[in-house]
């Protein structure tokens, strides 16, 4: 889909839909003190991403940088575990896989892989300040509510399918220990509850956010319609007031109204995927997210992300049985994603969506937290395992972390960045650190990278005071760049 | 050819000279044109011809050139791109104008008037080309800048003053010095510090205080004192504007005036004064009351200082609003419940000629619903809730205890900020903060939320941005903002800049120290003086910000606005101050300052007619009251009030914490963790001792998340499915004397793991007034296998069953009607309800943070949940039914109900017919769910008018 297409398509069902301009805001009366700031509009290479968030700490060693494997026996040191599963090879020459991933291997020659992305150091590591701190750029607690990524391009770029909400976030549920933490960053923070997350916990049934409610008839669903436009122009009584006031809700109304009973909705229904496309999907939720995630891109979906779901101590979380599980994990993700990755290039859509892997940080068998700053051990380990419940990564490592990228303009095959092959196996060449990823992904949407609003009489970037900048190397552009900034990076 | 590119860079840079070719030329032909106008002064025609043709060859030329510059310099952006395309367009268009002048003189048109035409066009073009060049030159704000009223230049008339007054003298005062210094530090700040302040050092160089000014930058001194034409600063600021080395480099060079003053700043020795210089409008701290008006028409204090206003401004007064309005408007805003019918329809007959007053009174005096309703207001300001970060690691502790004490006792307000301020346990939730684990941001420590909350609440003052530097949209600098954090530390704490320590010591104080001292040894005595110094009269900042807060709660606008600041000018400061100040005389009584406000005819106006949002943004003039919308919790409310109660629990139950039942279920376990219950059946048993006495009573409460069936010593004495409800038994039919035993079968539902619990609860009363309670918690047992028909039994052995666990109550919160004691009708107040989905997208905020104003926007997110939420539908679903057990079937009887109920009115004939057509004669759920729906989503009821 070229960007000529994409907008043809988006002035199309805006006229279909007959919708004002998309979803933007109707302000009422507000006074929160914001406005936003202007910034001129840069060219993009993308038109939606698709965050896959492997949440609860995915370890590169074990997945996407796999070091020396050491085989479990009994009376194996922890000390000498890097890796726990063999390497396998992948599409790009010399770039291996760790054993289970073959199929995500199978479409590196698409995409390219970051190998030395940093977490901060936050002290005491907490999964969810973490996450936090990746999906907004601002460590908590902020002064204000600081927004998810997902909001600020809801923001700033809109829907692009009026039907599709600009910033689905799926997978996660917040009934799960921390939710109160994960809540706190699934917001729009300060740039209101408009822009926050479309949230669709379980993705088979995503089709119920966006149709006449349960057991609604669409012949009803009009007469209520109907009934309400009839009783709000006959209601009278309201001469006094301001009128934009009383138009604004009812214009809300009426493009939800609208929203809910377009034939688009169907975008949202995994049914209408043949049987055999949907079984290669369905590893479980998240699976059916990322063929969800596929649908909506296809669609005119904005942001979309899909997590493995983050709940304490489960998922990429494995603070015991670390090798075990790790086996089910691959195989939740790996033939899902490789299958995204190739129906968005098979139908041209991934050239305009960049799809991101990524985590909050990485785990090791030994070290918490990182060298220089290490932090109180949250999980006991053996020196010498006994158990294979000992034998995995069950420690908080934020010294290197792996980030895969597919489409929306990256350079195909590339590798960028290195961890060191001995422990600690922390980044050493290039390192990335958050405000780069955000920089990077505004970059390829096309959103300068000062974008920022007035808060409360200050300025609030997307990435704090508008730092880092996109890594141009993906873009297959390389900038030419000095030993001394590598430190900064490295010393920030 | 690369080589060659610096000549067409050089050529683009000719482009802002050219541009003035078809600029002058063209306008002025275009001034002779209509001066040629009715074949009048005919011997310009020639002149003009030429001009146009000129004209369009140097447009063409211009478009050229600026093309180049373009191309070969560094332009970009939206505005470049505009100016870019409307160039391109009126070179066109004058090449246009230039053809069709010709061929009119040909002869192929027989009058000038499509040249004329095109002409202007080109020259309509051309001026908005122009101007948006001028801007891209210029800067956007080129023309506006100057603009009477922008805060944001420098006061030029002050200055010169000051120059004239100098100028004339021969010797300079001590007075002239300071004022002359603190007037050059005046231009420093509007024109320097941008690059060279503490917060950005460009060139090593601070110009904003002594030390640094004289200090220099990283090439030396830039001051000589005496010498302004050895001093480095000087020779910058009096280059041409187009030497590299000019200062400011940004923006606009300084003028003649400013670099006169600097240049008499200097030759007077450079002399620096004590005083600090604000750059920024500061409110002043004390009150001043005001005498209040003649207005002679007017009774009211608030009424009479808007009379005043009202002729100032030229706004007419209205006739306050009827009865119904008034009576709707006074409920919300006092205890946030509609009106029932019978209450209007009594008060409309009233004919007590006081009789608002005396509502007013009975509402305020209603302290169980005032407090109910008020209760989420000071959440709001006061960052307190009942979920939300921090809570999990003990970080963050709640004041909902104390909060709703203070209100319903009416706690005199300046009680209530030295109990916030210098807490005891239940109050010190406020100055804690939110704690996460780990390491945070130096500006984001508890002692400094401590200082940004009480600035924020209470003083209407931004400490936020001077956390981190010196402010740069206050007088606020670092130094005052630690210094007022320290008060809340152990010791006293470090400066950090954007988070890096300066190794300079915070000197405690507080932000306006000529209140009174605040520094003592221990954090307890701090807090003691701080408390004392906050709520003195003098503190008149303090009575403003709040009275101001209650105005805009009641009126929809601020006094001041933003309401957080308030050393913003307000519309009418004889107003703000004179109700602070009657605030403070009353004893800090906030209930009679609510009732001042209501009591005024400036309050029972109605609701002002403005055209667009703007207009009560900037510029604004009071008319009368804003139009509000429901709060989340109002809505919320009045749904629960009229259709059926919206919520089943309480996260804060004001009576006590109630039964000691926990939520209850069998205990999953994945990778030896305990996880969320999978959906699927459960079994559960619990045995008792039933004592040898006569029963008198035997009463169950229970209910289960998601459905259950009861038994009790094999009989099975109920089900149910809904967790919101509390199913009440009498069960003493089933038990006997010795060994009992109760059985669940209970069943998770759902596709996916989810919450799930049994609240069960018996009490038996037996003859001789002794009680016995058997509740839910970790006695019972379950399974997760389904066991053999005997398992309802007493006598199944149940020995491989294992122990339940407790899932709490955070999932459920605490049902209203989980009580022995019997319920009038009485629902969950939205103000005492967890955050939830529904009421975050009505604008609920999640107190993260401190919020003061709602986010009154109506989102599409927002309408999404009315029209498809299933949980606003279902709430909708279930009162149509208990509507139509109440009421029959009698249409007529429903929707006039419903109208009354709702609208406070009866419908119109018109309406009643629609809403009749749409239910039918013999009403259905369904048809009556979409009445319901439709009635709720009118602006009339949505809106308080």
């Amino acid at each position: 889909m070229d960007e000529q297409n994409t907008r043809r398509d988006f002035i199309k069902k805006m006229a279909s839909a007959s919708l004002a301009a998309s979803a933007t805001s109707i302000p009422l009366a507000s006074f929160l003190s914001s406005c936003k700031g202007s910034v001129p509009k840069i060219s993009s290479t993308a038109d939606t991403v698709i965050l896959l968030w492997m949440a609860g700490g995915m370890a590169h060693t074990e997945t996407f940088d796999p070091k020396a494997y050491v085989p479990y026996e009994k009376g194996v040191e922890s000390k000498r575990v890097l890796s726990t599963f063999p390497k396998v090879p992948t599409a790009v020459d010399g770039l291996d896989f760790s054993e289970g991933l073959e199929s995500i291997g199978s479409v590196m020659d698409k995409g390219a892989i970051i190998r030395s992305y940093k977490s901060a150091d936050l002290g005491h590591i907490l999964h969810t300040r973490h996450q936090y701190h990746w999906h907004t750029c601002y460590e908590p607690p902020q002064s204000v509510q600081a927004p998810h990524i997902g909001a600020w391009i809801a923001k700033e770029l809109g829907p692009s399918n009026p039907v599709i909400p600009p910033f689905i976030a799926m997978g996660q549920r917040f009934t799960v220990g921390e939710a109160e933490e994960l809540k706190a960053f699934h917001s729009a923070g300060f740039l209101g509850t408009e822009y926050g997350p479309f949230l669709i916990p379980d993705p088979s049934g995503g089709l119920d956010s966006v149709r006449p409610p349960q057991g609604m008839s669409i012949k009803r669903f009009e007469a209520r319609y109907k009934l309400y436009k009839e009783l709000a122009n006959k209601s009278k009584v309201m001469e006094n007031g301001s009128d934009y006031q009383r138009e604004s809700l009812m214009r809300s109304m009426e493009q939800s109204y609208r929203l809910l009973n377009s034939p688009e909705a169907k975008v949202f229904d995994l049914s209408e995927e043949p049987k055999e496309v949907y079984d290669t999907y369905n590893t479980g939720r998240f699976g059916l997210g990322c063929l969800l995630a596929k649908r909506l891109a296809m669609n005119g979906g904005r942001f979309i992300s899909v997590s493995t779901e983050y709940e304490p101590f489960l998922g990429w979380d494995t603070h015991e049985n670390g090798h075990t599980r790790l086996v089910k994990m691959k195989e939740l993700i790996d033939r899902p994603i490789a299958q995204l990755v190739k129906d968005l290039d098979e139908s041209g859509h991934l050239d305009r969506t960049l799809i991101i892997l990524a985590s909050e940080f990485s785990r090791d068998a030994i070290m918490e937290g990182r060298p220089g700053e290490q932090v109180k051990d949250q999980v006991p380990q053996p020196d010498v395992i006994e158990d294979e419940k000992f034998y995995g990564m069950h420690r908080h490592f934020t010294d290197g972390s792996s980030i895969l990228l597919w489409g929306g303009g990256v350079e195909k095959g590339l590798v960028y960045g290195k961890t060191a092959d001995e422990r600690p196996c922390s980044s050493i060449e290039n390192p990335v650190v958050i405000d780069q990823v955000h920089q990077t992904i505004y970059h390829a949407l096309g959103m300068h990278p000062e974008t920022q609003y007035t808060i409360e009489g200050r300025p609030f970037y997307t990435t704090p005071d508008g730092h880092g900048k996109p890594i141009m190397d993906l873009f297959g552009k390389p900038m030419t760049k000095t030993k001394d900034q590598d430190k900064e990076v490295l010393a920030s | 050819m690369e080589s060659f590119n610096w000549i067409l860079q050089l050529l683009g840079r000719f482009h802002s000279l050219l541009v003035h070719f078809p600029i002058g030329l063209l306008v002025v032909a275009l001034f002779f044109e209509l001066l040629t106008l009715k074949g009048k002064r005919q011997s310009l025609r020639a002149g003009i011809h030429l001009m146009i043709f000129v004209g369009a060859v140097s447009a063409v030329v211009a478009a050229m050139l600026g093309w180049l510059l373009r191309t070969y310099d560094d332009y970009s952006g939206e505005l470049v791109t505009n100016h870019q395309y409307l160039g391109i367009a009126t070179a066109v268009l004058a090449v246009i104008t230039a053809v069709l002048l010709r061929s009119t003189l040909k002869g192929k048109f027989s009058n000038y008037r499509t040249y004329r035409g095109g002409l202007i066009v080109t020259v309509i073009l051309l001026s908005i080309t122009g101007h948006l060049g001028a801007s891209l030159t210029h800067g956007e704000d080129y023309l506006t800048s100057v603009f009477p009223g922008n805060t944001d230049v420098y006061d030029d008339a002050k200055g010169l003053a000051l120059l004239n007054e100098l100028k004339n003298s021969d010797s300079i005062t001590i007075a002239q010095q300071d004022k002359l210094n603190l007037e050059v530090r005046a231009i420093f700040a509007h024109n320097c510090y941008q690059c060279h302040s503490e917060n950005k050092q460009k060139g090593e160089l601070i110009l904003e205080n002594k030390e640094g000014v004289f200090k220099g930058g990283e090439s030396g001194k830039v001051i000589v004192a005496g010498k302004p034409d050895e001093s480095e600063l000087y020779k910058r600021i009096t280059l041409s504007p187009d030497d590299d080395e000019v200062m400011p480099k940004k923006g606009k060079v300084l003028k003649d005036n400013e670099i006169a003053l600097i240049k008499l700043w200097i030759q007077n020795g450079a002399y620096w004064s004590d005083q600090a210089l604000k750059v920024f409008p500061e409110a002043t701290l004390a009150l001043e009351k005001p005498d209040l008006p003649k207005a002679e028409n007017q009774n009211h204090p608030i009424d009479k200082l808007i009379d005043a206003y009202f002729e100032k401004n030229d706004v007419d007064w209205s006739s306050v609003v009827d009865d119904r309005t008034f009576i709707r408007r006074a409920y919300m805003d006092v205890i946030g419940l509609l009106p029932e019918p019978e209450a209007i329809a009594e008060f409309s007959r009233d004919s007590n000629p006081n009789k608002r007053t005396a509502l007013i009174d009975k509402l305020l005096e209603d302290t169980h619903n005032y407090t109910q309703n008020w209760l989420s207001f000071w959440n709001d300001l006061l960052r307190n809730d009942y979920s939300g970060t921090g809570f999990i690691t003990g970080g963050r502790k709640q004041i909902t205890d104390w909060l709703y004490t203070s209100l319903e006792e009416n706690k005199s307000y300046d009680n209530m900020v030295k109990e916030l301020v210098n807490p005891t346990e239940v109050s010190e939730g406020f100055i804690k903060g939110i704690e996460w684990r780990g390491v945070v941001n130096a500006s984001q420590r508890t002692e400094m939320q401590a200082a940004q909350n009480i600035g924020q609440s209470l003083l209407g003052v931004n400490v936020k941005c001077a956390s981190c530097h010196n402010s740069f949209v206050s007088n606020l600098t670092l130094a005052e903002s630690y210094g007022f954090a320290s008060i809340f530390a152990d010791s006293v704490l470090e400066l950090n800049r954007c988070d890096k320590p300066l190794g300079k010591m915070a000197t405690v104080n507080f932000l306006y120290p000529e209140l009174g001292e605040v520094e003592a040894e221990t954090i307890k005595e701090r807090l003691l003086k701080l408390s004392e110094v906050m709520v003195k009269p003098e503190n008149g900042r303090l009575y403003r910000t709040i009275t101001n807060r209650l105005w805009k709660q009641m009126m929809g606008r601020g006094i001041v606005e933003p309401v957080d600041e308030m050393d913003n000018t307000p519309w009418n400061s004889d107003l703000l101050d004179w109700l602070a100040s009657d605030f403070i005389e009353s004893g800090y009584d906030l209930k009679h300052l609510m009732k001042q406000i209501m009591t005024s005819k400036t309050y029972q106006l109605p609701t002002a007619h403005y055209e667009k949002l703007e207009d009560i943004k900037s510029d604004y003039v009071f008319k009368g009251p804003i139009l509000r919308r429901m709060s989340a919790e109002q809505f919320s409310d009045a749904v629960s009030q009229i259709i059926k109660p919206m919520y089943a629990a309480v996260a804060f139950n004001p009576k006590g914490e109630g039964l000691p039942s926990s939520r209850i279920w069998h205990r999953e376990i994945k990778f030896d963790r305990d996880v969320l219950p999978e959906p699927g059946k459960r079994y559960f048993r619990k045995t008792f001792e039933v004592n040898p006495k006569t029963i008198t009573e035997a009463k169950v409460l229970i209910s289960v998340d998601h459905s259950y069936t009861l038994y009790i010593n094999d009989n099975s004495v109920s089900d149910g499915a809904d967790w919101k409800k509390v199913d009440r038994l009498d069960v003493s039919e089933f038990l006997k004397n010795g060994e009992n035993i109760i059985a669940v079968e209970g069943s998770n539902e759902g596709t996916i793991a989810n919450p799930a619990g049994i609240l069960f609860s018996m009490k038996i009363v037996y003859a001789d007034e002794s009680e016995q309670i058997i509740s839910s918690d970790k006695t019972w047992k379950s399974t997760d296998e389904k066991p053999n028909d005997k398992w309802t039994n007493i006598d199944f052995d149940d020995n491989e069953w294992k122990e339940v666990r407790n899932y709490g109550t955070s999932n459920w919160g605490k049902l209203v009607a989980f009580s022995f004691e019997d319920q009038n009708g009485e629902f969950a107040r939205a103000s005492l309800v967890q955050q939830h989905p529904f009421m975050k997208a009505l604008g609920r905020p999640s107190r993260e943070n401190v919020a003061t104003s709602r986010d009154e926007q109506a989102t599409l997110l927002q309408a999404l949940e009315l029209t498809n939420g299933e949980f606003f539908n279902n709430v909708l679903e279930e009162g149509a039914g208990l509507w139509l057990r109440r009421y029959g079937e009698d249409s007529e009887k429903i929707v006039n109900e419903l109208y009354r109920q709702t609208l406070g009115r009866q419908p119109t004939k018109e309406e009643e017919k629609i809403l009749l057509a749409a239910l039918g004669d013999q009403p259905k759920k369904e048809e009556l769910q979409d009445i319901f729906w439709s009635t709720l989503i009118l602006p009339e009821f949505q809106f308080i008018n």
